[in-house]
């Protein structure tokens, strides 16, 4: 089975609509916790509209790799398996916690997924603020190795929708804590907002699709703490919601760094380098902030002697 | 056909894109604002800028954004919708702004936030040494 009418998002996405319609409305009554401003709220999901349009240009590419790998498979998964589908659900959990990670630490990557991180606000709408380049960025590729290991393109393609559509519901301030043992093993609101965190302590943790163990496994988990409450947006906020400017800043900013690159190791740094990365290291990345705040908080005292 | 079949979904989507955010706007849950003060102006740029010693801030008339000095940067903070958007640009460059009808325009050197217009009917303030 190489192409799939089964379509996790597009069936839910009259899902995603009524949510965000209760969500806003709950929380007007004051029912629940959660923040909309119009504009950003347009801007996120004007960047989930605008979502399938470079689709139409790239899919078929990117569905014609798929088949190439797949007649060039190792194993046959038959579709109908159920264990098929039990193996699937990890790995590709696997595969989204790589590319997650890939996209926050390397600025090619970054800068293609840097949109979905772009709002101050962290609600339902935030989830549809999707990724116009992901297509370009090419990581798309990072799939194709369950397909070379016998899972079909569709297979594989549904999967992603149902890890898509569970991460709609972890975008919001409403929900507090699920019970202790779900948050240990799943991806959760509370697991997410510290994700979308632009707090140093917070930053580049929780990658998690739907499982959080992964986290828990590679060292990146880190709990969202009562006394610290998340600052979402990214390190520099952007000063617009004009969507081109969501959409491609970053893209732009590479280039523009680019042409002032004065060596390969530039080039090299400037492209696949952390974000924040500068040759003579003016800038800040990730790791740069936490070091700060980290240094920040050791007492005066110890500094003596 | 497929064309057709996705021209109707994604009208359809635009306009429930439209109403849903004709909803969040007249909600008004967007998070509380109040005009800067300077403590306020303060805590936000420690929190933008962790670490930098601000030897003075100067709040814009409007309350809407600051601008601190810490040594040879202009830390510059103006409002975004319900947020702020911090920038840091040479202090040499800030002090060169000059007020239009009440308005500073500081260029902030960053394709994501271009430029930050601050009200101050006087720039560069008097007490900048």
């Amino acid at each position: 089975m190489l192409h799939s009418s089964f379509d996790p998002v597009a069936l839910a996405v009259p899902f995603f609509i009524l949510t965000i319609f209760l969500e806003i409305v709950l929380a007007r009554i004051g029912l629940i916790k959660a923040t909309y401003e119009g504009r950003d709220t347009v801007a996120s999901l004007a960047m989930g509209l605008g979502r399938g349009l470079p689709g139409l240009v790239l899919n078929g590419a990117i569905f014609a790799a798929s088949v190439w790998v797949y007649q060039h498979r190792v194993f046959t998964v038959p579709f109908a398996a159920l264990w098929g589908w039990v193996v699937i659900f990890f790995l590709e959990d696997l595969t989204y916690y790589g590319f997650h990670r890939f996209s926050h630490e390397r600025r090619f990557w970054w800068a293609s997924h840097v949109n979905h991180h772009t709002s101050q606000h962290y609600n339902l709408s935030t989830a549809l603020r999707q990724t116009w380049t992901g297509g370009i960025a090419g990581t798309w590729l990072l799939w194709l190795p369950l397909t070379w290991l016998g899972f079909s393109p569709a297979q594989v393609a549904i999967q992603q929708g149902i890890s898509l559509v569970y991460q709609f519901w972890i975008h919001t301030e409403a929900i507090g804590r699920m019970p202790a043992w779900f948050e240990a093993i799943f991806n959760t609101p509370s697991h997410h907002r510290v994700h979308h965190a632009r707090n140093p302590r917070y930053l580049d943790r929780n990658y998690a699709g739907i499982l959080i163990i992964w986290d828990k496994m590679f060292g990146t988990f880190q709990p969202e703490l009562d006394e610290e409450a998340p600052r979402y947006g990214i390190v520099k906020n952007l000063g617009s919601f004009n969507i081109l400017r969501v959409a491609f800043h970053e893209w732009i900013s590479i280039g523009k760094d680019l042409l002032t690159a004065r060596s390969p190791r530039d080039v090299a740094g400037y492209l696949f380098g952390p974000p924040g990365w500068s040759p003579d290291g003016s800038r800040q990345t990730s790791e740069d902030l936490r070091a700060d705040w980290v240094a920040s908080q050791v007492p005066a005292t110890d500094h003596k002697g | 056909m497929a064309g057709k079949a996705f021209l109707i979904q994604f009208a359809g989507s635009a306009a429930f894109v439209a109403v849903l955010a004709a909803v969040a706007a007249l909600a008004r849950i967007s998070k509380p604002r109040s005009a800067l003060t300077q403590e306020r102006a303060r805590a936000l740029l420690a929190d933008e800028f962790p670490g930098r010693e601000m030897e003075a801030v100067w709040v814009s008339d409007d309350g809407c954004g600051a601008v601190a000095r810490a040594g040879a940067q202009a830390l510059i903070l103006t409002e975004i919708g319900d947020g702020y958007v911090a920038r840091d640009i040479p202090w040499d460059g800030a002090l060169a702004a000059r007020p239009n009808k009440g308005i500073v325009q500081f260029d902030l050197a960053d394709i994501a936030a271009p430029r930050a217009r601050l009200a101050f009917a006087v720039w560069p303030p008097g007490d900048t040494h």
